[in-house]
């Protein structure tokens, strides 16, 4: 029994060892790939420079301007390297936050600015790009666009597109339910959706799936109803108890009754695929949608044929009698880009040559969105492009979008409460009250 | 209550016999207690060696998160550094008075009964079907089994396509001529918890049945030989022989479904978005704890949520094993007991 009792202990030693073996190896191997993903570019000893980029277009133009923009830098700068990937817009906030957190943040991404910039400053994310912005961009942006991307006196981000809210409609579809004249005012907007409704046509499309579409329209008639200096204001206090809140739920809550929305629209998502709200535009299932200046190359990419709508036009947002806002206001948001603060400095490099003229063009054509560069901004032939820009000119105050302005927490919960008005699920007191709670959470 | 149980099992053994019977759970012998011991640190090298990696995995990915979660739990916590503004339990009085979370509990609430109403019965009857030997069983096995293996992301996309306003099956109603039973099958808060539990069922409901056909597999031909002798009839048979034989797996399966709809998050999260499902009325704890957790950067918040979450589930279980479960897991729980 002893002998056969040693026997096993030998072969147990045996194993053990073996045992052993193995799960050093395995530890090793794990750190071995952990050393690997760890970090995302930097200057290699060779000289040789790798970055990261995450931007936010999923359709074919608009990730075709990264990849010619990277290799055209690329070619100029031998020893660099980007490799860009597209994050779905509505994946970006979450996702960027996450790898900022964990300390391995894209070399370069989409920046939205408001709160949500000034956040990632506090934590110490973001690369200083007050002294690195060439002198060219310096000229050719106007400091209104810089302005959107400064926090605290410093500049934070690289501004590329202009991205005014504003009416995207048929033309079409407006002259076919006897609509001349665009609306300029919300009885005018009201009596148009009646006549679209007559006509057999869905008046407005939104795609309040993704809850952003829909607190534009309060964003909207908040900015009509509150003065420049209480939007402001609430930015920074997140509180929203002058009446002028209060006032533009109830307006938005008194359109809704009206029912303008397309069936459904609580289930519709914004710009994905031909049942979202950009696509009933582009199929001519619904007239118009209220959206950013970003919507002509989204509708443009998904109509049958994928090509721009030939009777796409815009009109801004209609005038409200008896609101502190001052009429011509515009609701929108300057897209930039930033630098992550381990980013390499030929991150700064690339942010000036997207800026240039030639890739600003580029841009346009790729996104059908106006650009950020005034000589670019001279290359824009679309009508309705034309006008967003005349209209973003002449504006006496622009505002950030609210959820952006307040910053991811309470800017999320307002989306959301919005979504509930228009549901009636909730009602405008309740909505302010929900969005007030929200800041308990953060 | 642990303590009443070690002691009634030391003190009568005798009753824990009986109570399972004496044939399955003999005590353990003293032989092999003793031999652990005797094994010298090579064989304790060897046990813990093996239950080493297991421990650790279990240690590092499931202790460890718990604890961090309910660490991070007691701040307000961007997510960015360390976290450094301590709230005490403030995110939890925010949680349990928030409506939006009361709502999404009862959600789960719902889900939970709901599914085993629905599923359990519809369930039963196919597996009996099943059971018998016809033309095409295994085919229709197959099929019944296909929901359950399709990835969830397939199965929410598919549906949230297909139950759009503007969608397939309304589409298909009105071709025949039945437009008056289309519905807002999705955004409509009256109806889209029933959608959801139509689609729940739907996918589910197989892996019940696959379940059910294996307890089915273990009940003895004989006892329905002698019930057939008896002359018991069909509802009779099923009734006395085919249910409470089969009472074991039913008890598994509810558990399973419980603590699954609990947790439920991924179809819900994808047909209904990150935003609408509180608005649709299909929120549930998880899809709460993403939205104002992650979604909206209250790290802190959310994993106060979580912790919640787990509470909720682990208590929830804790009674089920306590009260339902403990029939058919007593004896591995009092042998676990006396090893200790």
């Amino acid at each position: 029994m002893t002998g056969v009792r040693l026997n096993e202990e030998d072969r147990n030693h045996m194993k053990a060892n073996k045992i052993l073996t193995g799960a050093v190896l395995l530890v090793a191997g794990t750190l071995g790939l952990s050393a690997c993903s760890g970090g995302s570019g930097g200057t290699n000893a060779d000289g040789k420079v790798e970055m990261t980029l995450w931007q936010n277009s999923t359709t074919g133009p608009g990730q075709q301007f990264w990849k010619d923009a990277i290799a055209a830098f690329e070619k100029e700068n031998p020893n660099v390297t980007i490799t860009m990937q597209s994050v779905q817009n509505e994946d970006m906030d979450g996702k960027l936050q996450t790898a900022l957190n964990a300390g391995d943040a894209p070399d370069i991404f989409l920046q939205r600015g408001g709160g949500k910039l000034a956040a990632m400053v506090q934590a110490g994310q973001l690369m200083d790009l007050t002294d690195k912005i060439g002198d060219t961009a310096k000229s050719e942006i106007s400091d209104g666009s810089f302005k959107a991307e400064t926090y605290q006196d410093k500049v934070w981000a690289m501004p590329l597109a202009v991205l005014p809210s504003g009416f995207w409609y048929s033309s079409d579809l407006f002259t076919k339910a006897g609509i001349t004249t665009p609306p300029t005012t919300i009885t005018d907007l009201e009596s148009a959706v009646g006549k679209l409704k007559s006509a057999g046509v869905a008046p407005i499309a939104l795609g309040a799936k993704d809850a952003w579409p829909a607190a534009h329209w309060y964003y909207n008639f908040a900015l009509r109803e509150c003065s420049a200096q209480t939007i402001e204001k609430t930015g920074d206090t997140k509180d929203f108890s002058d009446g002028c809140w209060l006032k533009a739920a109830e307006d938005l809550n008194d359109f809704a009754a009206t029912q303008p929305f397309n069936d459904g629209f609580l289930t519709t998502s914004a710009q994905q695929g031909a049942g979202s709200s950009a696509g009933l535009v582009a199929n001519h299932q619904a007239a118009m949608e209220l959206m950013g200046a970003w919507d002509p190359g989204v509708i443009a990419s998904l109509t049958p044929d994928e090509k721009p709508l030939p009777d796409l036009a815009w009109f801004p947002f209609p005038e409200l009698s008896g609101g502190q806002g001052e009429p011509g206001s515009m609701m929108g948001g300057v897209d930039g880009y930033s630098c992550s603060v381990k980013a390499p400095k030929e991150c700064a490099d690339f942010l000036n040559f997207i800026a240039s003229a030639d890739q600003q063009k580029a841009y346009y054509a790729a996104f059908s969105a106006p650009p950020v560069n005034k000589t670019a901004q001279a290359a824009v032939k679309e009508p309705y492009l034309q006008e967003v820009l005349a209209a973003y000119n002449k504006a006496p105050f622009v505002s950030q979008w609210l959820d952006t302005v307040l910053g991811q927490n309470v800017g999320n919960a307002l989306n959301v409460a919005v979504v509930d008005l228009l549901a009636g699920k909730s009602n405008p007191q309740q909505m302010i009250q929900s969005v007030t709670d929200a800041a308990k959470k953060g | 209550m642990s303590l009443r149980e070690t002691s009634v099992a030391v003190t009568d053994p005798e009753t824990d016999l009986a109570q399972h019977g004496g044939g399955g759970v003999t005590p353990p012998p003293p032989t092999p207690r003793r031999r652990p011991r005797g094994l010298g640190w090579a064989g304790r090298f060897e046990i813990a060696l093996l239950v080493g990696p297991a421990l650790i995995m279990f240690l590092g990915f499931v202790i460890f998160p718990v604890a961090m979660a309910a660490y991070y739990g007691f701040f307000r916590w961007q997510g960015y550094g360390t976290p450094t503004d301590f709230v005490g339990l403030q995110n939890y009085v925010t949680i349990l008075t928030d409506p939006t979370f009361l709502e999404a509990l009862g959600h789960n609430g719902f889900i939970v009964i709901a599914s085993i109403v629905l599923q359990g019965p519809v369930a039963v009857l196919l597996a009996l079907l099943l059971n018998r030997r016809m033309r095409g069983q295994s085919l229709i096995r197959v099929l019944i089994f296909v929901p359950y293996v399709i990835a969830e992301v397939v199965v929410g996309t598919g549906f949230g396509l297909m139950l759009q306003t503007q969608g397939a099956v309304n589409g298909l109603l009105e071709n025949w001529g039945l437009g008056a039973l289309a519905h807002d099958w999705i955004s409509d808060p009256a109806i889209a918890i029933w959608t959801l539990m139509a689609i729940l069922t739907w996918k589910y409901v197989g892996f019940a049945v696959i379940l059910f056909l294996a307890g089915l597999q273990g009940i003895p031909e004989e006892l329905y030989e002698a019930a057939a002798l008896d002359g018991a009839g069909y509802w009779q048979t099923h009734w006395r022989i085919t249910l409470p034989l089969l009472a074991p797996t039913l008890r598994i399966w509810a558990f399973l479904s419980i603590i699954g709809a609990l947790q439920l998050f991924d179809l819900v999260y994808i047909i209904w978005g990150q935003y609408v499902a509180s608005t649709a009325g299909t929120s549930t704890m998880a899809t709460y704890m993403v939205v104002n957790g992650r979604n909206a950067g209250n790290f802190g918040f959310g994993n106060a949520v979580a912790v919640v979450i787990f509470v909720i589930s682990l208590v929830v279980a804790l009674i089920y094993q306590r009260f339902v479960l403990r029939r058919d897991t007593a004896g591995a729980i009092t042998e676990g007991k006396k090893t200790r």
